[in-house]
């Protein structure tokens, strides 16, 4: 990541900009002598007749080292409507429409245009920042410093990052092997993963094989860590009688009766072991937890009635990788095996309320029982997936995915006081890729989605899709964690 | 009584282990050589990178982190390299005395002048190195001027055997200088070499010999037909032989080669890991005979 190599275009335009204000600088001019131009300031020139005017700069060359990664896609789905998966709604960041979000549509999709920057600060800093442009939006990914000199194996890492938890979590979308993330990762940690800021300790333990050890304390917002706060729960509606005056507006407040809670909410651990398999076999085993201090959620409806969910989380994981490396030149017979296995407890108080009068909320009343009652979402989702180099420059891979092994969500089941169960949602990929060189990539992948649906009737349809994906990378040499 | 006996082979040990040697991670198995050669007895060495892979594609395992991690000193090929790997590794293996600018980094590519140096970073070129051709270990007098620079940083980190490095260093530059000289003997006339990969550049420069082509159109991209097909058009009636790498695909190779009528040879740029100052001559003379007998 601190390869200083920087030849990409914004580093070549600024080189651009800044040699043709040297080369502008040091143009003689032979008319000048006598003549007045009125626009010169006094003094402006480089004769050196009274000493270099020029200032010794090293101009652009501490530039971070840059780095673009473009990517795109054409998705099409041809056999059947997709949906999400049934009973994820409650901790995912939006609940309507089908695809959503940074899910991709039918059509052409430009995914995130990725651009990061690197550098060492100093002898004790390291600093990289990722933004993510994604259509209209600018989002900053990754922003983080590291220490490069703490001693015993020691790192700290601070600022937002994507949390070391399990083995997909800390990858960016050009290092997948497939075009999407796996559903356990999208839907139970978020769009994003677990991308959160805060600060993460680990710690190399120096011993003959790779065993690593870290905890992360970190803010505690979106995904397994909504958080909502108090708030005012607002409508505005409009009265008055339309015969004899004017629409007068309404405004119906009242408190969504969520506490708030400073942050840090989340505290994360994992540990990741390797088996030393010499140099063609390497082998990754993970374990990793988080407990969440306050989990909230809320959902205000357009008739005022509001319903929250207020609690506290736990999850854990495992996660194992396997590579092969055959030794053989462009990736031929290379292997890498992959899966993860991530469960989660949401534990909160449930409450679904209604304005009664224009500053309180009072719970809603369904089967002759107050909308208000405790309980425990119980979900978890797993995927394996293997990739093979069939020929130089090209591989193929499959990967099988479920969602929801059990599903007890968040959606509440009024009349029973309780919150509902789902079935499984499955999901299978099959992708081929062509790497041209190490910065550029097609891919074709189909999927097969057979997911649960939420009326109850289990996997009625199941949907098809395809996709083709171009990624490539620009500047930097990408170094690939292992 | 036998727990005197007990204890003091313990002690023994544990003295053993405290005045130990350097701790050498070597990225390659010739920079494991030259790091064994000037080290001796002085250093232990772990390589990173058998010679059966190509060092530039490599990716990062874990175990590379840990050999890192206790390293006093990571001795590599540099000059972008194993840009895809080392970096990362040293990064990831938390230990600052390995920072670049440190005392336990060395690049050989750093310490002696490179080919091609200046190319125009242009990646439509290839995997090109704007910082010149990495491949300096093909050229022994390179190698002897890093084996003195490697003498005087084992210094810097052990001043007791100080002597013992710079006599290793000397002895390995006496080597490589007779070395050169029966090989621009026996090389002497040579028609040329088809390469692979720019990686033999350095040896042939040295000899003198001319390099007649690459299979590789550019660096990092695997032979095309078209490329093939004017490889064999421009060399049609000349003499020459093909030398590739044992994890490049032959297909290539034998293509040009059976239209030519010439000989493909298989050879390593790297020794075996753990292999010796003999072994890397052994080696190189191979590859001069090669190049000399045309294969045959």
């Amino acid at each position: 990541m601190s390869r200083i190599n920087a030849a990409s275009l914004p580093v070549g335009l600024a080189l651009l900009i800044a040699a043709s204000g040297a080369s502008a600088q040091q143009q003689q001019n032979p008319t000048r002598v006598g003549a007045q131009d009125p626009l010169d300031s006094q003094g402006i020139g480089t004769y050196n007749l009274a000493g270099s005017r020029d200032r010794v700069t090293s101009g652009t060359a501490f530039n971070p080292a840059i780095s673009v990664i473009l990517d795109g896609v054409y998705k099409n789905t041809f056999s059947g409507e997709a949906h999400s998966p049934a009973g994820f709604d409650g901790g995912h960041d939006h609940s309507h429409g089908h695809d959503h979000g940074h899910g991709m549509e039918d059509g052409f999709n430009l995914r995130e245009t990725e651009f990061a920057f690197s550098a060492s600060v100093d002898n004790y800093f390291d600093a990289i920042a990722i933004l993510a442009v994604d259509g209209d939006n600018v989002e900053l990914e990754e922003a983080y410093i590291t220490t490069r000199s703490l001693p015993a194996g020691l790192q700290i890492k601070a600022g937002k990052f994507l949390s070391d938890i399990g083995y997909i979590n800390k990858q960016h979308p050009h290092d997948w092997q497939f075009v999407d993330r796996p559903l356990v990762s999208e839907y139970l940690f978020g769009d994003h993963g677990l991308q959160d800021v805060g600060v993460q300790l680990s710690w190399l333990a120096p011993l003959p094989f790779y065993s690593r050890f870290g905890i992360e304390v970190l803010q505690g917002r979106g995904g397994i860590a909504n958080y909502v706060g108090s708030e005012e729960h607002t409508i505005v509606g409009y009265g008055g009688d339309p015969g004899t005056e004017g629409p007068t507006r309404l405004r119906w407040r009242a408190d969504n009766d969520l506490d708030d809670s400073s942050g840090p909410r989340l505290v994360t651990a994992f540990a990741k072991f390797a088996p030393d398999l010499g140099y063609s076999h390497a082998a990754q085993f993970g374990l990793s937890g988080g407990y969440v201090r306050t989990w909230q959620n809320q959902e205000g409806h357009s008739s005022g009635r509001l319903e929250t969910w207020d609690g506290d989380a736990w999850f854990a994981g495992v996660d194992a990788v396997y590579k092969y490396d055959s030794g053989r030149a462009y990736g031929h017979g290379n292997w890498v095996v992959q899966g993860e296995y991530f469960y989660r407890e949401i534990d909160v108080d449930y409450a679904s309320r209604d304005f009664v009068d224009g500053s309180t909320l009072a719970p809603t009343v369904s089967g002759g029982t107050a909308d208000v009652f405790s309980g425990t979402a119980k979900q978890d989702g797993a995927y394996l997936q293997a990739i093979y180099g069939f020929a130089p420059r090209w591989n193929a891979g499959l990967r099988a995915e479920a969602l929801g092994l059990t599903n007890n969500s968040l959606d509440p089941d009024r009349g029973n006081n309780r919150f509902e169960s789902f079935g499984t949602s499955y999901r299978y990929a099959a992708q081929v890729s062509f790497m041209p060189t190490e910065f550029s990539r097609i891919r074709l992948q189909t999927n097969y989605m057979d997911y649960a649906d939420d009326n109850g009737d289990d996997h009625d349809h199941g949907a098809w899709s395809v996709m083709l994906q171009y990624n490539v990378s620009l500047g930097v040499h990408g170094a690939h964690d292992f | 009584m036998l727990n005197r006996i007990l204890l003091a082979t313990l002690l023994m040990m544990v003295s053993g282990l405290a005045s130990a040697q350097l701790n050498v991670v070597a990225s390659t198995s010739n920079m494991g050589m030259l790091a064994e050669t000037v080290g001796g007895e002085h250093v232990s060495v772990r390589v990173l990178a058998p010679p059966d892979r190509d060092a530039h594609y490599l990716e990062v395992r874990p175990n590379m982190m840990v050999a890192l991690r206790r390293a006093d000193l990571v001795v590599s090929v540099g000059a972008e390299l194993e840009v895809g790997w080392l970096p990362l590794a040293i990064e990831r293996s938390n230990n600052p005395r390995l920072n670049p600018g440190r005392s336990g980094y060395f690049e050989a590519g750093a310490q002696v002048d490179r080919l091609d140096e200046g190319a125009p970073a242009d990646r439509s070129l290839g995997d090109v190195h704007p910082t010149g051709n990495p491949h300096v270990y093909m050229d022994p007098l390179r190698m002897a001027d890093v084996a003195e620079a490697l003498a005087e940083r084992m210094a810097e980190l052990d001043g007791d055997n100080a002597d013992s490095f710079r006599r290793n260093a000397a002895a390995f530059r006496d080597q490589a200088e007779s070395a050169v000289e029966r090989w621009r003997e026996e090389a002497d006339g040579a028609p040329g070499v088809v390469l692979f990969h720019e990686d033999a550049k350095y040896l042939l420069e040295l000899l003198g010999v001319p390099e007649l082509g690459y299979l590789e159109p550019v660096p990092g991209v695997p032979p095309t037909a078209s490329h093939l097909q004017s490889l064999v058009r421009g060399l049609d009636g000349r003499e020459g032989v093909i030398i590739y790498s044992g994890y490049h695909s032959s297909r290539g190779p034998d293509f040009v080669a059976g239209e030519l009528g010439w000989n493909t040879v298989v050879l390593p740029t790297n020794v075996e890991v753990g292999g010796s100052a003999e072994d890397y001559f052994a080696l190189l003379d191979r590859w001069v005979s090669a190049i000399s007998r045309l294969g045959s």
